[in-house]
């Protein structure tokens, strides 16, 4: 973290923050339903059916990654995630959790629509 | 296009103003005439937005300085239909419309009654007491402005855009610590606008040619100034332009040897040394920058052209001495 | 270990037809019902008067200065901090300089007080009235209907949770009754919402809960029943002692440091 004379020297506007995690927050919302369609017409069941959801969430995360912030990080000639984002951990692990309402509602829909 | 009518217009180039105002009549035939808030029709037909209202409004200011009055009135009536004619920003925009065609003084002396009227009635309303602190300005009644912003300010502290327009005023009348005062309290504001930390370092800049007595001092805090907006944005043309100014300026004055005195912002005054390197580098900056635009490098347009001019001029200036 | 026998429970597929669609339908019919009638019940602030409106903003310029009193030099700053203090402790950006000191007014008498906690109510009724509405209008047309099978396992504890309203023992935990999938649809609906109505909708109950504990504190500031004058001597007090450090010290040795040409 940053010390708050640093934060002074170089601030961290809030409304850009917002922004970006907002942007990708609603990509990770979209995004997990459609998995949980793609889960539940494939028909997977527990373990696999989290393990896909997982995988394609970080399939998302590292697009985002290998196509926006990694560009601008090598056009800085610095790592890009700090450009967007207070920490990796965010985008890599933030979609996970948001999505995960949304991929199992429609996961139990088309699971039970296709099983039916 | 669209896109730019969603952005204040207040800085539009002439060029993109006209441009904008001559689609001004097909816009406004594309759009629905009225668009009234509750009706069976509104469900099917296209939704109205805070952009269409932000679209009438802009368009309606870009088609007044390019005096297309009709398209101007059209887009006012419109927005008088769908909010009243008692909202507070259409007062505002009605009373605009009223300077823009007004003939001659005595019109607009009975604009400027017309917005006492409404602020005696209601005098929180702010859209119309900036309006009539415009208007004040137009007149050419500069203290009585002043007086009247003074008083705004009082009322609404925390108006940076109020504050950075009374600095101006101070700076028309040659009243420099009074400009420097108000842009301290936009910065106070808005700490991280680097456009202010530069005008605030023009300011001084131009406070420290005006008086030779104390210049070093506003000279070196001019350029703090000028190092901090260019510290908050990246190859920020018109703060490298000042640092290059300042640091100029402060180098013949270092060099004559001129006794420095204790500044009054508490800080030491700059050595010598560091005032030559950030000259350097304000030099070095400035030709990059007018290079790469020149050649039309990706990530290097977006300078306003004018700027690139000035500064390409600057450095013109100084390297003549030079190759002589 | 021997594989136990999924559980299979032959379902008329009508039960999709007449209570999964229409559950999930209205559903997302009353998340967009939602939205507008708090977009339409939004009350526009009422408007202040001048003493009003320069009482509240000196506070805010006071908080603005201590927030970002390292944008100015030490002396503007000093000259600043004495004017403010002083000011703020005599109490002269006060609605009613001359009656400070005194206790609040209470809120339940205050007729402007009134009006905004209306509108606090006015929002919970948004989300309460539907909520318990559909939750009737499902158990009175739709309980006791096993109507899906999660696809994960889970254990025998979220029986009850999932299987309201149907009292069989021997059912495996997996099936979900209709009320459950309500329930489902709260929570998974709101990526739903954020696609059809833009990401800051009034749509989903979780937003509206973080919005009651999260903005709630910016209208408290200011809100009925609060002492302005109190306020003012914290702040000053706040001020008086602030530690200031002017933040363009040394930005040349910064600048030339980072900026590489």
């Amino acid at each position: 973290m940053l010390s708050e004379r640093e934060l002074q020297i170089s601030p961290i506007v809030q409304d850009s923050v917002m922004h970006n995690t907002k942007t990708l927050t609603t990509l990770h919302n979209l995004t997990a339903s459609l998995f949980g369609v793609g889960a539940g017409i494939l028909g997977l069941e527990s373990y696999s059916g989290f393990i896909f959801y997982i995988i394609f969430t970080l399939l998302t995360s590292a697009l985002v990654y290998g196509l926006r912030v990694r560009p601008a990080g090598v056009q800085n000639g610095k790592g890009g995630i700090e450009r967007y984002f207070q920490g990796s951990m965010e985008l890599w692990t933030g979609g996970l959790v948001d999505g995960l309402s949304g991929f199992v509602l429609t996961w139990t829909l088309f699971y039970g629509l296709v099983r039916a | 296009m669209t896109s730019s009518l969603l952005h204040p217009p207040a800085h539009l180039p002439p060029t993109v103003a006209l441009q904008l105002s001559q689609q001004a009549p097909a816009l406004l035939r594309s759009t629905p005439s009225a668009i009234s808030p509750y009706s069976i029709s509104s469900l099917w037909s296209a939704a109205e937005s805070p952009e269409l209202w932000t679209t009438y409004e802009n368009l309606m200011l870009s088609c007044l300085r390019t005096g297309d009055e009709q398209s101007a009135h059209l887009c006012l009536q419109r927005l008088t239909e769908r909010f009243g004619a008692d909202n507070e920003r259409l007062m505002a925009l009605r009373g605009l419309f009223q300077e823009a065609t007004a003939e001659d003084d005595a019109a607009l002396k009975k604009v400027l009654e017309e917005y006492e009227k409404i602020l005696a009635q209601d005098s929180s309303n702010m859209p119309v007491t900036k309006r009539r602190i415009a208007l004040l300005q137009i007149l050419k009644k500069i203290p009585e402005s002043i007086t009247a912003l003074n008083e705004l300010l009082d009322a609404s502290p925390t108006d940076a855009e109020a504050w950075a327009e009374l600095s101006d005023l101070y700076l028309s009348q040659g009243m420099y610590s009074q400009a420097v005062f108000a842009l301290e309290e936009v910065l106070l504001i808005t700490p991280y606008a680097w456009n202010m930390h530069a005008r605030l370092g023009e300011v001084l800049y131009v406070a420290a040619s005006s008086n030779e007595g104390g210049a070093d001092r506003s000279l070196s805090e001019s350029m703090r100034r000028f190092c901090r907006s260019i510290e908050l944005c990246d190859d920020y043309l018109r703060g490298y332009y000042g640092l290059k100014l300042t640091t100029s300026r402060l180098l013949t004055m270092l060099s004559q040897g001129s006794r420095q005195s204790k500044t009054d912002t508490g800080l030491p005054p700059p050595d010598l040394k560091t005032v030559e390197s950030l000259n350097e580098l304000a030099t070095s900056k400035l030709s990059e920058i007018v290079r790469r635009n020149a050649s039309g490098e990706s990530g290097w347009g977006g300078y306003d052209q004018s700027d690139i001019i000035a500064a390409q001029e600057l450095l013109n200036r100084d390297s003549t001495p030079i190759t002589r | 270990m021997p594989q136990v026998p999924v559980q299979t429970i032959h379902r008329d597929p009508q039960l999709f037809y007449w209570i999964l669609i229409p559950i999930t339908i209205v559903m997302i019919l009353t998340g967009i019902l939602r939205h507008y009638a708090t977009v339409l019940m939004a009350v526009t602030p009422k408007k202040q008067d001048l003493p009003t409106i320069r009482e509240q903003r000196s506070l805010l310029r006071a908080i603005n200065l201590r927030m970002n009193a390292n944008a100015i030099s030490t002396p503007s700053f000093n000259a600043r901090k004495d004017y403010m203090v002083t000011a703020l402790e005599n109490g002269a950006f006060l609605k009613e300089p001359d009656k400070k000191g005194q206790a609040a007014p209470n809120p339940m008498t205050d007729p402007a007080a009134m009006e905004g906690m209306m509108g606090m109510m006015k929002g919970n009724m948004a989300m309460i009235i539907p909520q318990t509405l559909i939750m009737g209008w499902i158990n009175a047309f739709f309980s006791g209907f096993v109507i899906i099978r999660l696809p994960f396992p889970l254990t025998i504890k979220f029986k009850s949770m999932l299987q309201a309203g149907v009292a069989t023992k021997d059912m495996d935990p997996q099936w979900m009754s209709s009320i459950s999938w309500y329930v489902l649809c709260i929570f998974g609906l709101q990526s739903v919402f954020n696609y059809l109505l833009g990401s800051d909708n009034a749509a989903s109950q979780m937003a509206q809960q973080m919005g009651q504990m999260g903005p709630g504190a910016a209208p408290q500031m200011f809100g009925p029943g609060v002492d302005a004058y109190k306020q003012y001597q914290a702040e000053a007090e706040n001020i008086a002692v602030l530690d200031h450090q002017y933040t363009l010290e040394g930005v040349e040795n910064r600048l030339l440091q980072s900026v590489k040409v």
